[in-house]
């Protein structure tokens, strides 16, 4: 009925609205993700009228159908966050902790006080997120991404230390050389799956464990001086023409910490995604992933996708170390323990490897992390029940039998009941 | 000119301290072994170990008692491993996936109970008396030149770790149970065909392999060491995968592997301390790693996984 109103200029009409709506989302994210509050409120007038055009231009049916989709995907998630929280409850009242002042803390904390804090954290881990969901769509397991993720660091201070062109000339040059380096260093783990069937849980582990080892001789080649304790384990600082632009360039009252690298992560993920579903690498990607037998079949190259994913897998973590270089830190620090790339793991099986779903779980896993942080502070809590309710979280969600079992379970009681 | 006076320590302790370097990772692949005859793959014995090694710390460290701390240690892997059970058998999950989350899982546990039990994170508190204490020769035999002190004047949990590579050989091999263990990794079709539930031998192989990681566990915090430190595996449980794989899934296979995997490592410290090459000490920290890629890479070929290894097993009943 309303189509045929307007039946004459829908489409433009259509195409001014789509284009509206998404660039208040996107403009919204922006500020959002700058720590601005007030983003919120473009992202969600997009958000409404991105609903509103679909349900206008295609009928109530078809706009309810695509709520019914979306509704059903964020269930399992839904359902799996709020158990954990539950599970945590209990655990805390086990342990003598007060759960509700504790809640208050970690969430006020995670999302509002200390947003930018989880900001930060969730930057490199859509990177090692993005870099596990795209060798997994290949069928493959990068568990050692945090491996990629040090030599990409490594790569970027040294490159950053090195250029010295325009800044966003030698920026560039830095990602593209850095995620060149940490894509290389998947190159022995991919030659060896694909030659001789040696499997990447083992061989990208061992190298992530090399790679961990390799950046305190890095950091004494560059400027950390054992002797001097005031410079031990820290390189030079990069120049400040190589940094990553900082929020405070156009939101005055954002963190001065708060660098513009969560817009490359995220611009990152919906290139991995266009990727992914529009490119014919892509499909061979996906198809090997799926089924590699069928693939074979279809004449697809088996090696050969598995080597591409592998290696873009190398390139996306070193991506995580490389942004934390020119962003954050400014220098590399010996930081042996960065659990990025277990991190990157977890976030990658909570979105099923969705790569746009990443970004959320990673904001998710970020603001778990900076809540903790605040809670320890504020309250008696230790911060470490929250590795312990992210552990619950994913097994909840990626155990999607558990719901196949449940409503099987409802639906017999429900046919018991009736008869 | 290199300097040859190293030389000197390539004697009977290099090879006592590979025995000691190799014992977890012999333990845990043994476990991996009996998991996999079975067709579930488990890449959680990093996970399983360092919730082995806690639970074996801190029981030593309230009751004074290392053996129970020993018990606690083996009991407290058995259990967490029933996860990986029910989440690959019963919930039909991806059996690398659930090792990946129990991995990720066991270390925040630690890290809670850590703060628990200890009142901070890191390294726990010294136990009163660990096992390492009980080191005990055995008559005749460890008077054998070389074999005997490397061999047999070790500490209790070595012993153990020699006599389950091989009872688990002749189980694996001999036994009915054995027999069906591998059958559920080869062909559980035909195994459910004659009556013999694929589910329960599959939690058994996982029980077992929980058992055998968190002994190996124990053996890192209260025999090789006297307190319990996070990370302490420090990536152990992937080196017995790479030992049950190079070691051709077989029980006595593993061990060797595992023992070379101790032999790089007593080696590599003993490059470290005499600086033989003038290189950075972190080059030497890495040779373990390096030839754990070495073995895989080039014993891969030769040795074949059970052929429903990581296969989701799935029977409808028709009752349901």
């Amino acid at each position: 009925m309303s189509r045929n109103l307007i039946s004459g200029n829908s489409l433009p009409l259509r195409k001014y609205c789509d284009i509206l709506s998404g660039f208040l989302i996107a403009g919204g994210a922006v500020f959002y993700l700058g720590s601005s509050f007030l983003g919120l409120i473009p992202l969600a007038s997009g958000a409404a009228l991105y609903l509103f055009i679909i349900f206008y231009f295609e009928g109530r049916e078809k706009g309810a159908g695509a709520v019914k989709k979306h509704m059903s995907r964020l269930a399992v998630p839904v359902i799996g966050i709020v158990s954990a929280v539950f599970f945590g409850a209990i655990i805390m009242l086990l342990t003598g902790y007060d759960p509700v002042r504790s809640y208050a803390a970690l969430f006020y904390g995670g999302f509002v006080k200390n947003w930018y804090v989880s900001v930060l954290n969730a930057t490199p881990l859509i990177f090692t997120g993005l870099s596990i969901a795209f060798a997994f769509k290949a069928g493959l397991f990068n568990i050692g991404a945090e491996g990629q993720y040090y030599i990409g660091a490594m790569a970027g201070a040294w490159l950053g230390l090195t250029l010295d062109l325009s800044p966003l000339l030698s920026i560039m040059l830095i990602y593209i050389g850095g995620s060149f380096i940490a894509s290389l260093w998947n190159f022995i783990p991919a030659l060896l799956k694909v030659k001789t069937g040696a499997h990447e849980v083992i061989t990208t582990m061992m190298f992530a464990h090399i790679a961990r080892y390799l950046s305190p001789i890095f950091i004494r080649a560059f400027g950390g001086d054992p002797a001097t304790s005031s410079h031990a384990y820290v390189t030079y600082e990069i120049p400040q023409s190589n940094w990553l632009l900082s929020f405070r360039a156009f939101i005055p009252d954002a963190n001065y910490r708060l660098h513009t690298g969560i817009l490359i992560a995220v611009a990152t993920a919906f290139f991995v995604n266009y990727m992914l579903n529009n490119s014919k690498t892509g499909f061979e990607i996906r198809a090997v992933g799926f089924n590699r037998d069928a693939a074979r079949v279809q004449g697809i190259s088996i090696g050969k996708n598995i080597f591409i994913a592998m290696m873009a897998a190398g390139a996306l973590a070193g991506m995580a170390g490389i942004t934390q270089v020119l962003g954050l830190d400014h220098k590399l620090f010996e930081n042996l323990q960065a659990g990025y790339g277990w991190n990157g793991i977890s976030v990658a099986l909570l979105a099923s490897n969705h790569p746009i779903g990443v970004i959320f779980t990673s904001l998710l896993w970020g603001a778990l992390d900076a809540g903790g942080q605040y809670m320890a502070r504020t309250t008696n809590t230790p911060n470490s029940i929250v590795e312990i309710i992210k552990g619950i979280m994913l097994f909840l969600i990626v155990a999607k039998y558990i719901y196949i079992y449940a409503v099987k379970f409802i639906k017999k009681k429900r046919r018991g009941g009736n008869a | 000119m290199p300097d040859w006076t190293f030389l000197m320590f390539l004697n009977t302790d290099l090879l006592v301290a590979t025995v000691r370097l190799s014992t977890p990772i012999t333990l845990a692949a043994l476990g991996a072994t009996v998991c996999e005859k079975a067709g579930v793959v488990n890449i959680a014995m990093e996970g399983i170990m360092i919730i082995g090694a806690f639970f074996a710390a801190v029981t030593a460290f309230y009751t004074g008692n290392p053996w129970l701390g020993l018990a606690a240690g083996v009991a407290a892997g058995g259990i967490y491993s029933l996860i990986h059970a029910v989440a690959t058998i019963s919930l039909h999950l991806d059996h690398v996936v659930s090792g990946a989350v129990l991995n990720i899982l066991a270390f925040g546990i630690t890290r809670y109970l850590m703060v628990l039990f200890f009142g901070h994170p890191g390294t726990s508190d010294a136990i009163p008396s660990f096992l390492g204490d009980y080191q005990f020769a055995v008559p005749f035999l460890s008077k054998i030149p070389v074999l005997g002190p490397v061999f047999f004047n070790q500490t209790p949990i070595i012993y153990i770790s020699f006599f389950l590579v091989i009872f688990l050989s002749w189980f694996l091999k001999y036994t009915k149970t054995g027999l069906h263990i591998r059958a559920a990794g080869e062909h559980p079709l035909a195994l459910e065909t004659i009556g013999v539930s694929v589910y329960r031998i599959k939690y058994l192989a996982v029980f077992i392999s929980g058992l055998a990681s968190g002994l190996a566990g124990a053996y890192l915090s209260i025999e090789n060491n006297v307190s319990f430190t996070e990370g302490m595996t420090n990536g152990k449980g992937f080196i017995a995968l790479a030992a049950m794989i190079s070691g051709g899934w077989s029980a006595l296979g593993s061990f060797l592997s595992a023992l070379f995997f101790g032999f790089a490592d007593a080696l590599q410290v003993r490059l470290q301390i005499f600086r033989v090459f003038h290189v950075p000490e972190e080059l030497f920290i890495i040779f373990p790693y390096a030839a754990t890629i070495i073995a895989v890479a080039g014993l891969v070929k030769r040795s074949r996984p059970p052929k429903a290894d990581g296969v989701d097993f799935i029977i409808e009943k028709e009752n349901e």
